[in-house]
């Protein structure tokens, strides 16, 4: 163990507090999933508590204990698809100082976030899943004018729902064209 | 110290076995009648000495309320769990209630912890390798099931410090069949353990790199085992006896410990023979003093039908593991089976079914996991590593989800699942009263959003902050779960971060004094035998 990897080994865990979880695994921000494991795995390997765990320095396992949780830290962030969108949106805005670390206000929205995406895909109110799935079957039928009726309904219930708007765009767009004024 | 040295070992439920590092080879230490596994039973004999082992199972029927086994079921339970009250149903020695909902037994007049029982199986492990070494060992790694909870994980390592061991880690028992198994250096592959104890399961599906093994997911049920079929065997056994003489066998203790050890047996053979022939003669007496003998023959086909939703019920886990990695059964490349239980046809055929591949079978299912756990023992105590780096490094996860106490009986997350250990999350709690000078949390573990169908590891209250208004003081809590599992908690004044003073005012553990206690009153006792 020589002294060169002691100081910095402090360094880096003062400094932690000023790294995002790209830095703290030595990666690129666009960086894929093979090679975000490819960097956890690398940096387990040199930070790993259990290779330290014999030393008798309990200040230098404290320090590497610090810099292990973050690696950890980074890597549950960071290979979860909805959570690093979310991170490095946070990390490339103005607020880049203060939402270096995902914090339990940032799970909750990106929970949040997750759970809207559901509920606009299938609907949020029963009565608007209801005519929505009805819209969907006429749909694949090709019903176009049944599908627009329930879509109609199914905004009657949820009027700012987009998945329905856009589905509604798209069966006026594929009905045909009929004569208004033409009497049968 | 260079000529430090730890052991391994693998506290079972009803088997446990120790292993240490030697020249660099793990290997099983036997004891001194060579048997490498040794039963989980400890009897409390007339003269005041403890018999642990093999030997102390055959006390089960003849000095049944001395003797305890499967003190693993009740580790890190709470007194009104499910499993404590099935456990008194059956068990003949006395479970009794102890302070804050704790477990007790009590055998001849002394009361002991549960912790403490485990603490003497672990006492005999430290004797049988102190024998065989020649020396003093005094550090050892543990294992314990990786879907444990942190009041059991607790609890056992509790019972390694009583037994006057050193803990230097508990990991994961299926983690450690893995690292038994070594695997290619260079080959990345992803693996699955499937453990089937003899009380619990857990199913860990890993990835290795090199050096490394990931844990991806881990899943598990603990209370589903090799037990549980002998429970069938017992059943059918006791049934077809009520039907024969009108008598129910499970009505006596000791007619219960008869068919107990009747339905282990047959269970063994019908394993490796593939038909068992039952036979327990004078069983019990009839009202009018005819002695009875239990006789029955069990063949495959049968004993196959009795356990297959046991068998199914693990797949259901399997899934379940397989789900959390986002893989399916094709994914994997080497099943490992882990546990006595995995000899059975039935089990390996299920799981080749399932997985599409012949399981692994190199290193025995028995030994697989002391073996494993000497290994990380070893490298825990190589002091070279750090310049030279480890020949592996685990990497594992937190099998439940770590959960704080809201409103209305709720409980929200703060560490997820199959999240990788060590790590630490902090969470903001805000005073609702004036002047409020003290902080109250709940902390559970489960997968429920319910609070009341968690496990409760424990409250904890916080004082010694600035007083403020209501909503004006801030405090963070962290949650630290290290690389044990175990759960830590600690909170500052966001504003000041200012420590504040953490007081654990509810848990089913031991508390200090009472571990003080415990190791002196396992020092006084003797092992018989040695």
């Amino acid at each position: 163990m020589d002294d060169k990897f002691l100081t910095e080994v402090q360094a880096l865990a003062g400094a932690i507090d000023r790294l995002d979880y790209f830095a703290i695994l030595k990666l690129p921000q666009t960086a894929g999933v093979a090679e975000i494991k490819a960097a956890y795995h690398r940096e387990s390997r040199a930070y790993h508590p259990d290779r330290f765990a014999a030393l008798p320095d309990p200040l230098l396992r404290e320090a590497i204990g610090r810099i292990y949780r973050r690696i950890n830290e980074a890597y549950t962030v960071l290979r979860d698809d909805a959570k690093r969108r979310k991170y490095v949106a946070d990390i490339t805005g103005p607020d880049r100082a203060a939402k270096l670390r995902f914090t339990e206000v940032d799970e909750a929205q990106v929970k949040e976030e997750q759970k809207r995406k559901v509920e606009q895909q299938f609907g949020q109110t029963p009565n608007g899943r209801k005519f929505y799935a009805a819209a969907l079957a006429d749909i694949q039928a090709q019903r176009w004018e049944s599908a627009e009726r329930s879509l109609r309904m199914a905004l009657m219930y949820e009027p700012a729902n987009a998945k329905f708007k856009e589905q509604l765009a798209f069966v006026e767009k594929s009905k045909p064209k009929a004569d208004a004024f033409k009497i049968r | 110290m260079s000529d430090d040295i730890a052991v391994g070992i693998d506290l079972g439920t009803s088997y446990s076995a120790v292993a240490v590092v030697q020249d660099g080879a793990p290997q099983v230490i036997p004891n001194e009648w060579g048997e490498r596994t040794h039963a989980s039973v400890v009897s409390f004999l007339d003269d005041g000495t403890v018999l642990v082992g093999n030997n102390a199972k055959k006390n089960i029927i003849t000095n049944a309320e001395n003797t305890v086994y499967s003190a693993k079921r009740l580790i890190g339970r709470f007194y009104f769990s499910d499993e404590v009250k099935k456990a008194q149903a059956v068990m003949p020695y006395q479970i009794l209630e102890g302070p804050n909902n704790a477990v007790r037994v009590q055998v001849r007049d002394k009361v002991f912890a549960v912790p403490e029982i485990s603490a003497l199986v672990l006492k005999e492990m430290k004797a049988i390798a102190e024998t065989h070494l020649g020396r003093e060992v005094k550090q050892a790694v543990v294992t314990c099931p990786a879907y444990f909870n942190d009041n059991q994980r607790q609890a056992t390592k509790d019972a390694g410090r009583i037994a006057g061991l050193g803990v230097l880690r508990i990991i994961n028992e299926p983690t450690a069949a893995a690292l038994a198994y070594g695997f290619g250096k260079d080959i990345r592959q992803k693996i699955c353990v499937y453990d089937l104890g003899g009380g619990t399961f857990d199913v860990s599906i890993l990835e290795i790199g090199k050096d490394v093994f990931e844990v991806l997911s881990t899943a598990g049920d603990t209370y589903l085992g090799g037990d549980d079929f002998d429970d069938r065997i017992m059943a059918w056994l006791a049934d077809d006896f009520l039907k024969r003489h009108g008598l129910d066998l499970r009505q006596n203790k000791y007619c219960l410990q008869m068919l107990k050890e009747a339905g282990e047996r047959a269970k063994i053979e019908v394993g490796r023979d593939g038909t068992a022939q039952i036979l327990v003669s004078g069983i019990c007496q009839s009202p009018e003093g005819q002695v009875l003998d239990l006789k029955q023959k069990l063949d495959a086909d049968q004993f196959n039908r009795m356990v297959m939703d046991l068998v199914q019920r693990t797949f259901k886990v399997c899934d379940e593991a397989l789900q959390s990695a986002r893989m399916t059964a094709g994914d994997i490349d080497a099943v490992i089976l882990v546990g006595g239980p995995t000899r059975l046809p039935i089990v390996r055929q299920s799981v080749r079914h399932y997985f599409q591949k012949d399981p692994m079978v190199g290193i025995d299912p028995d030994e697989v996991v002391a073996l494993g756990a000497s290994i990380q023992a070893s490298a825990l105590l190589n002091r070279d590593a750090a310049v030279a780096g480890q020949a592996s490094y685990l990497l594992d996860v937190t099998p439940l989800t770590l959960r704080v106490g809201t409103v209305g009986g709720y409980a929200e997350p703060i560490i997820d699942k199959n999240t990788p250990i060590p790590i630490e999350k902090s969470k903001t709690f805000t005073t609702s009263r004036d002047g409020q000078d003290r902080v109250k949390i709940r902390v559970y573990q489960g997968e429920s959003k319910r609070a009341e169908q968690c496990e409760l590891l424990g409250e904890f209250e916080f004082g010694g902050f600035r007083l403020g208004y209501r909503g004006e003081v801030q405090i963070q809590v962290t949650f630290e779960i290290d690389s044990n599992g175990i759960v830590n908690v600690s909170a500052a004044d966001l504003e000041t971060g200012q420590k504040t003073s953490t007081t654990i005012s509810l848990s089913s553990g031991l508390s200090e004094t009472d571990l003080q206690a415990a190791i002196d009153k396992n020092a006084e006792l003797a092992l018989a035998g040695h």
